[in-house]
């Protein structure tokens, strides 16, 4: 073999089973979008358990000819590919995510104050402005939809609807959906200020009353019933959480709920966070549309804690017991993030103003009322 | 991160977003329309043909479940339905998202020269607000409302009837020879489905969780009154005991304090009268005044629980 022979096998290698140079400056970039991601995860504590899988998601997909997210000669998906074609693509993990959270869920808070179901829906109001909005600007329908419902505050929902409609802006929206839970302690403060005068957040709130084990029972199978015969589409959903739901609170399959709180809920976290994240390969992520997501994200927020609030002033026009208009920002759906931010505003007005309670019934509203709004969607367009 | 920092940090996040959003606001729509490149929900639809109806079967924009449209024809042969691109029929003032479905070429023939026919096209998934334009690029104004006669049929299928006149305006070859060229496609209004859809859907979910609240609170309430019920069965079985011995003082009308401070009084009370040399608990190494004092204490002990050593000390 020749010098030169040598020198071509070299370059031949080099060139064609090494990643350094096919690595394009656009996969630089989204490493180190990762490498943030992973540093709010880590230093900074913002919802660590998604953006922990969905940076290294990021960082691991976009090394050039990793096989990682692509298909084999065969036309078997690649490792995380897998994960996102049986998890994601087929709609399972959501689903699941979602089963975890009905056995997590103590829905008396709700159970004792059913009118905070009214703020749930009030504070989905960002979800269709912020579709609106997307649609001047170019988006289709059902990506407009999806793009919507990240101001839901639901990560399972938002990656359910994003899915099924418009899978190819899973990556941004899922990624928007969990920063902005994340900094739900830092954008809804200065709204709950505008929108509330000082004597409204000392407003104190009767004591909740007790919940029977017995109503705790059948709540999911009667708010299934309503649900699902209103909404069918949000059976898959629903039904799921309402299930994990029953689970808790029947106490005598123990072990499966404990198992569908914990155990599977954690593995499922793991694939669902990579490959939300592998799905931000650098020529589909490095775009107008995704900065626009995130644009409309943060709006759609802003508007949904907006939409929460104004329905407690409007409740409190018609109601004997007025409530605090506190508790409406809480009708985000981001369990618990949102409820404790409530409670420390009150708080903050009236140290001895106890609102966490109280803010977890329309909390609780916020999930029925984005799975709701995202089942809508999901009827809309099939 | 120091305070300051972190109090930067937040300041700025707000003062940003306004000029952020504004800015965004600012950029021309036509421009991210552009960046964002393609149709990506340009329908493609497959045809079929059953005796003399054509059917067309397509995943329309804004839909996941495929559509049929079915084409016929009197007064002619229909020949052949093909899909056209809108990018072909592209015009300024015609937005193609309004177009659910691809546009479709009719072709015609054995039609008198210069005579009508009725074109048919019927689907559910019409409504009775939908139109069908025509596309006819040799006339002046290339893109025209055909006019339809919009009909309702059963299972909410809406029929669709345009006349087109051979070598009329809405004929392609623009000849009275006997043949028929339709281009077009039917037409909802795309802001019009979205705008209406948006505000039904917004109050669809206050109606479904007001129904759900309803529910909810219909049954707190029957749950709550058999809560209470249970509760009231509860104290009056507590109760009936009570009344079968009627000597016995129920035990609520007396406090441990009270008891205690009647006790002492009763003690007090007999100690006066007690006899100066005990008959019992006699030993010589105790004086008689060290005896009666021990006995006072532990009677004392006991008095509150034990009803003999009181009657003891009679």
């Amino acid at each position: 073999m020749t010098w030169d022979q040598v020198l071509e096998l070299i370059k031949s290698i080099l060139l064609t089973q090494t990643g350094i140079p096919n690595l394009s400056l656009g996969q630089v970039i989204m490493i180190l979008i990762s490498f943030f991601f992973l540093y709010l995860a880590v230093a900074k504590e913002y919802e660590p358990l998604l953006l922990v899988p969905i940076g290294f998601g990021i960082f691991l997909v976009n090394f050039p000819l990793a096989p990682l997210m692509g298909f084999t000669e065969h036309g078997d998906p690649e490792l995380i590919r897998a994960f996102y074609k049986y998890g994601v693509q087929w709609e399972i993990i959501p689903c699941l995510i979602f089963l975890g959270l009905g056995a997590m869920t103590d829905f008396g808070p709700l159970i004792a104050n059913p009118k905070t179901l009214i703020i749930g829906a009030g504070a989905q109001l960002g979800v269709f402005i912020t579709y609106c909005g997307t649609l001047f600007f170019g988006f289709t329908l059902k990506e407009a939809a999806s793009v919507g419902i990240i101001g839901g505050a639901d990560g399972p929902t938002t990656i359910y609807l994003t899915a099924m409609l418009a899978p190819q802006l899973l990556g941004p929206n899922a990624l928007a959906a969990y920063s902005y839970m994340a900094m739900v302690p830092l954008i809804q403060p200065p709204i709950m200020r505008l929108m509330t005068t000082p004597e409204q957040r000392r407003i104190k709130m009767r004591q909740l009353r007790p919940v029977s084990a017995k109503e705790k029972l059948l709540f999911p199978l009667v708010a299934s019933i309503f649900i699902i015969l209103l909404i069918p589409a949000v059976a898959p959903l629903m039904g799921m959480f309402m299930f994990g739901n029953f689970m808790r609170e029947c106490g005598v399959v123990k072990r499966l709920s404990d198992t569908a709180q914990n155990a599977m809920m954690n593995i499922v976290t793991i694939l669902l966070g990579l490959s939300v994240g592998a799905t931000m390969q650098a020529d589909v992520f490095l775009s107008w549309k995704p900065m626009l997501i995130f644009g409309f994200g943060l709006l759609d927020f802003i508007i949904c804690t907006f939409g929460g609030i104004l329905t407690v002033h409007i409740m409190n026009l018609f109601l004997k017991e007025k409530m605090n208009p506190l508790i409406g920002s809480a009708g985000v759906s981001a369990v618990p993030m949102a409820a404790r931010v409530s409670q420390v505003e009150g708080q903050k007005a009236d140290p001895d103003n106890w609102l966490i309670m109280h803010a977890m019934g329309p909390n609780l509203a916020g999930v029925i009322g984005s799975a709701s709004a995202a089942g809508m969607f999901i009827a809309m367009f099939k | 991160m120091t305070k300051i920092t972190h109090r930067f940090l937040k300041g700025t996040f707000w003062t940003w977003l306004i000029p952020a959003l504004m800015m965004v606001a600012l950029v021309p729509r036509t421009a991210v329309w552009a960046a964002f490149g393609e149709d990506l929900e340009k329908p493609k639809p497959e045809f079929t043909r059953e005796g003399d109806v054509i059917t067309a079967k397509l995943i329309p924009r804004a839909k996941s479940t495929s559509v049929s449209i079915h084409f016929q024809v009197s007064g002619g042969r229909l020949i052949d339905v093909e899909g056209m691109e809108f990018k072909e029929a592209a015009h300024p003032d015609v937005d193609n998202k309004d177009f659910k479905s691809e546009l479709f070429v009719i072709k015609i023939d054995k039609v008198s020269p210069g005579s009508e026919v009725k074109v048919s096209i019927t689907s559910d998934f019409f409504s009775s607000s939908t139109q069908y334009w025509i596309f006819n690029r040799m006339s002046k104004e290339p893109w025209m409302n055909g006019d339809v006669q919009n009909v309702s049929l059963p299972d909410l299928v809406q029929k669709l009837v345009i006349s087109v006149k051979d070598g009329g305006s809405f004929d392609s070859d623009g000849v009275a020879d006997g043949r028929i060229t339709l281009a077009g496609g039917p037409k909802d209004s795309f802001w019009g489905y979205a705008l209406g859809t948006l505000f039904i859907r917004f109050f669809g979910i206050f109606l479904v969780l007001s129904i759900l609240m309803i529910g909810m609170i219909l049954s707190g309430r029957v749950f709550q009154m058999l809560d209470k019920k249970k509760a009231m069965r509860a104290k009056e079985i507590q109760l009936q005991p009570a009344a079968a011995t009627p000597d016995v003082q129920p035990a609520e009308t007396v406090g441990s304090e009270l008891a205690t401070a009647i006790c002492v009084a009763l003690h007090l009370h007999f100690s006066a009268h007690r006899p100066t040399v005990p008959s019992h608990f006699f030993t010589l190494e105790i004086s008689p005044w060290l005896r009666q004092g021990r006995e006072r204490i532990m009677n004392a002990r006991f008095i509150p629980t034990n009803r003999d050593n009181r009657l003891q000390n009679r």
